[in-house]
C-alpha cells in the first residue's frame, strides 16, 4: 500500500521536501514507516524523540495501523500564538 | 456556545472585533486576550515572526478545544482568530474573545483555549531577524 508523507515548519528544510511517499505492506504501522523515512531523510533522526505525527487531521502513536492513501503529517512542537 | 474561528493573514482589527461582539443579556464578563509578537525571540532582536500553520487540522484541533470548553464551562460565546503568515513585532498576532456569565469561567475558558491551542494546534513561527529601515 502507499501512503502520502507530507513535512511541515523546519521538517520541510531538513527533508529538503514537502511531501513523500512510501510503499508499504499491508497492516504496516507507523512504527515500520519511521525507519524508512529516518533512513531517506537522516536530519529528521535528531528530531525523533519530539516529532509529532497525525494521519489525516488526528494525532497518533507509532502502534496507529496504516491503511492504503493515508496522509501522515511529520512536524516539530507546535508553537501557536 | 456561539464559536467563531478565523486562521487569516489578515491582520487584527479590534474595534472591529469589539463592534461585532454578541450582546448577550445573562453576560457578566467578557474577556478579551491579545498576543502580541515580541521584538525578541531567545535573546535574539527579530523584526518580525512568520506563521505556518496544517489548516485542516488547526481548525479540527480548535474545534476539538471548543468542544472541551463547552463541556467543562458555561460560556455563551468563544471567538479566537488567529494570523497566519508575516506578522511584523509588535502587531498582535492572536485574538480572543471568551464570553460568559462569570468572570471565573471566562478567565478559565480562556486560558485553557490558548494552553491547548500551544500544545495541540499545528501552528509554527519562524522568527525574522532582518534589520529595519530607519
Amino acid at each position: 500500500m502507499r501512503v502520502k508523507v507530507f513535512f511541515y515548519s523546519y521538517f520541510k528544510e531538513l527533508t529538503g521536501f514537502s511531501s513523500t511517499e512510501e510503499t508499504l505492506a499491508s497492516g504496516s504501522k507507523i512504527s515500520d514507516l519511521m525507519p524508512l523515512l529516518y533512513a531517506k531523510f537522516p536530519k529528521l533522526t535528531a528530531m525523533a524523540n519530539s516529532t509529532l505525527i497525525a494521519v489525516g487531521v488526528e494525532y497518533q502513536g507509532r502502534s496507529y495501523v496504516l491503511h492504503e492513501g493515508d496522509e501522515v503529517s511529520l512536524f516539530p512542537p507546535v508553537q501557536g500564538g | 456556545m456561539k464559536r467563531e474561528l478565523t486562521i487569516t493573514r489578515e491582520g487584527i482589527d479590534e474595534s472591529a472585533l469589539a463592534h461585532g461582539r454578541a450582546q448577550l443579556s445573562k453576560s457578566g464578563a467578557v474577556i478579551v486576550f491579545l498576543g502580541v509578537v515580541r521584538d525578541e525571540e531567545d535573546s535574539n532582536v527579530i523584526s518580525a515572526i512568520e506563521y505556518e500553520t496544517f489548516e485542516a487540522m488547526a481548525r479540527h484541533q480548535f474545534e476539538k478545544i471548543f468542544d472541551q470548553i463547552e463541556q467543562r464551562w458555561p460560556i455563551q460565546s468563544i471567538r479566537l482568530r488567529h494570523r497566519i503568515g508575516r506578522v511584523e513585532a509588535g502587531a498582535a498576532s492572536l485574538w480572543v474573545e471568551v464570553i460568559a456569565p462569570h468572570r471565573g469561567e471566562a478567565f478559565a475558558a480562556c486560558q485553557f483555549a490558548i494552553d491547548e491551542m500551544k500544545r495541540v494546534v499545528p501552528i509554527w513561527k519562524k522568527p525574522i531577524s532582518e534589520k529595519r529601515n530607519e
